[in-house]
């Protein structure tokens, strides 16, 4: 009886209606991530079913292999195709050798080529080459999925199977007839391509600006940490009474806040970045690298310039001071240690949530809904800066830019006000109970001015 | 006498037709200590943290020192110090640094700013415990250091929030004198208390607020043999029950 007594109060304490309305915003928010990434999962699965080529061969042997590449269906005892699904290949022409150009005007971001020769040089035992095109739009994980590399393994299958095992090879010479077809990697960058295949171009960019995702959430988290606890500590001790009635202007006080915990934000951004370089450079001295990687990088255009870092600094600067001008605005409204903990949960996930789906997803391939409640989190433009800005955006990232100084304008104005009126002593955000003054107004204590 | 305070109908409205406090009017002299008083939630900290510059008042005004509240707030707190009832100071900063911090706020130049650490190091009677981090505080210690720090710039006007709030009778008794002290010295306060007694002992005059109106001013004498009573308390209790009939009456 007294356990449950006891167990009933903690209860009571804990479940707070802001804690239950904070649960079920999170609940929601995961329920929308989870529905943004099942459908672009869906997306990348019906994309890597599909397999785009361009048979420029235009033999016998090109048509059979692309046959063999509709098959949806095999008999489990003969082994024989059954069923073909047609939509599995979509077959394209290229109308030149400028295959940036040429997959722009498709609209494709892959294409396999099976170049003219390709059936004749088999039938000779010659080795052949397939092309394997790839646009890069984006460096998030699952925006460079192709179906091109499954395609290649099924056409060797097929190849070892239906021509090299009658050609009368040797058990050794079949063994390595995988080798007979290799791949010819063309990866493309806007206009820009180079011989080397996606997946490494991928690796690269990403261990290149790796970095950003890192520094950005540590500044946001840490700044807004920093200023949530400032305020509400100095609400809670009464410091901040002391402070504003002595002689030094409130926006003093608040700027000289904000400075600071930009100051010690941007330290700890960059200690953890130098930690992460050098664990980074660590992990990968034992991997070896890709010879002239720095060259490659800048022949697809994607090595960071001194403009395009001066664009992400411009990036980061904003998004500090948006995370310090929303801070402040919650730190007022604590009234509490625990309520400012609570208070830490939106700036957790507008930092979260635009960091998890960028790092996997091109946010520029969601549904539209999805993608402009994304881009409305102030802090995605930030994370999605140096994609951005490698892989030419710059529609997206000026109009990040201006969306965050208009937003930054709102929030610092709204802070301003808070901190320069009543409100940074009057603000608290409490579901629990009416006002005080409702209270004492119900209980008759106020009310003798009517 | 010259007036360092002067509070003129001064009112609060934090919602529609909701006083916190209603054409509150009284003033202080120079030298004096006056005091207000009043039940939980009677408005006396409203009214000293609009006098304070940190709350804006609904309607009326207060000048302090020849200075609005209402368009010269910054020349105000140039003469006002303020405690607040429960004031807190940075854990992390030891005594004398948060001393320090303070008396650069106020003072007009280096060597006021020493004068003012010096007058509060030896007021607050820590000791080699000033040097200390301020986290490491018994709460009569804190409170003694923001006395100290209150007092220190010698203001015009220095508005404690319960002073002795929380702390045991020998440290309350020191806190008392000291303010004294300083009243007679020239300093005027603004005291807001519970504590009757302390009240009766330490203020010149007293002001008995309930549900946002001053319902009495006088000295203790006065108010005592105006409700025929023994002590301030019972001033106190009969004020109050009398302001809450008329209060009624008008509601």
């Amino acid at each position: 009886m007294k356990f449950f007594n006891l167990f009933k109060k903690e209860l009571r304490e804990l479940l707070t209606p802001t804690t239950i309305i904070t649960t079920i915003g999170i609940m929601l928010i995961l329920v929308f991530v989870g529905e943004a990434f099942g459908g672009i999962m869906g997306d990348v699965i019906e994309e890597a079913s599909q397999v785009t080529i361009c048979d420029q061969d235009n033999s016998e042997i090109s048509k059979s292999i692309i046959k063999a590449l509709t098959v949806s269906k095999v008999n489990e005892e003969t082994g024989l195709p059954e069923e073909y699904d047609e939509e599995l290949v979509k077959l394209v022409t290229l109308e030149s050798d400028d295959y940036a150009k040429e997959l722009k005007r498709l609209k494709e971001n892959h294409v396999l080529i099976i170049p003219e020769g390709f059936g004749e040089k088999l039938m000779k035992g010659e080795k052949i080459e397939l092309i394997n095109l790839n646009k890069m739009t984006s460096g998030a994980t699952l925006a460079n999925v192709s179906s091109n590399e499954g395609a290649v393994e099924s056409i060797r299958k097929v190849i070892k199977e239906t021509y090299l095992l009658n050609s009368g090879l040797t058990v050794e010479q079949l063994a390595n007839s995988e080798t007979i077809v290799s791949v010819s990697e063309k990866t493309i960058v806007d206009d820009k391509s180079a011989d080397i295949s996606v997946s490494m171009v991928s690796s690269l960019a990403s261990m290149q600006s790796m970095f950003l995702p890192i520094i950005v959430y540590a500044l946001v988290m840490f700044s807004s940490q920093l200023i949530i606890s400032a305020i509400s500590t100095e609400k809670i001790d009464k410091t901040l009474e002391t402070l504003l009635s002595a002689p030094v202007s409130r926006l003093s006080v608040l700027s000289s806040k904000m400075l600071a915990a930009g100051v010690v934000a941007a330290l700890n951004a960059v200690a953890y970045m130098i930690g992460f370089n050098q664990m980074m450079k660590g992990m990968y001295a034992g991997m070896g690298t890709v010879e002239n990687s720095d060259a490659i990088l800048s022949e697809l255009g994607l090595k960071m310039t001194t403009s395009g870092y001066i664009l992400l600094g411009i990036q980061l600067f904003l998004t500090l001071f948006i995370s310090l001008s929303v801070s402040l605005v919650l730190g007022a409204l604590a009234k509490d240690a625990k309520s400012a903990q609570t208070l830490m949960m939106p700036i957790t996930f507008m930092a979260m949530i635009p960091y998890i789906i960028s790092m996997l997803i091109d946010i520029k391939s969601l549904a539209p809904a999805f993608r402009y409640l994304i881009y409305a989190i102030p802090f995605t433009h930030t994370f999605i800066a140096s994609d951005n800005i490698m892989f030419g955006n710059t529609t997206l990232f000026w109009g990040g830019v201006i969306y965050q100084v208009v937003l930054l304008a709102i929030c610092m104005t709204i802070a301003v006000k808070i901190f320069t009126s009543d409100k940074i002593f009057t603000l608290t955000l409490d579901f629990n109970k009416k006002s005080k003054f409702d209270k004492k107004k119900k209980k008759g204590l106020l009310n003798f001015g009517k | 006498m010259e007036k360092v305070l002067e509070v003129k109908e001064l009112s609060k409205m934090y919602k529609k037709g909701v006083y916190a406090s209603e054409k509150v009017s009284f003033d202080v002299k120079k030298g004096e200590i006056f005091a207000l008083i009043g039940p939980n939630g009677a408005g006396k900290t409203t009214t000293i943290r609009m006098i304070s510059t940190l709350l804006s008042a609904t309607e009326g005004d207060a000048v302090v020192a020849g200075h609005s509240i209402l368009t010269e707030p910054a020349k105000v707190r140039e003469n006002i110090t303020y405690l607040p009832d429960e004031a807190g100071a940075y854990k992390t900063m030891t005594g004398k640094g948060y001393l320090e911090f303070m008396a650069n706020i106020y003072a007009k130049n280096p060597q006021d700013a020493k004068e003012y650490v010096e007058r509060a190091v030896e007021m607050s009677g820590l000791g080699e415990r000033i040097n200390d981090k301020i986290g490491s505080y018994s709460r009569g210690m804190s409170r003694k250091l923001l006395l100290s720090r209150a007092v220190m710039s010698r203001p015009a006007l220095a508005i404690l929030d319960e002073p002795t709030s929380g702390l045991d009778i020998l440290n309350a008794i020191e806190i008392r004198r000291m303010i004294k002290q300083l009243a007679s010295e020239g300093m005027s306060f603004l005291l807001s208390s519970h504590n009757m007694l302390e009240i009766e002992f330490v203020s010149d005059r007293v002001g008995i607020i309930a549900k946002g109106h001053l319902l009495e001013v006088g000295t203790s004498a006065e108010l005592k043999e105006k409700y025929n009573a023994n002590n301030l308390e019972e001033v106190f209790e009969a004020v109050v029950k009398k302001g809450s009939v008329e209060a009624d009456e008008i509601l």
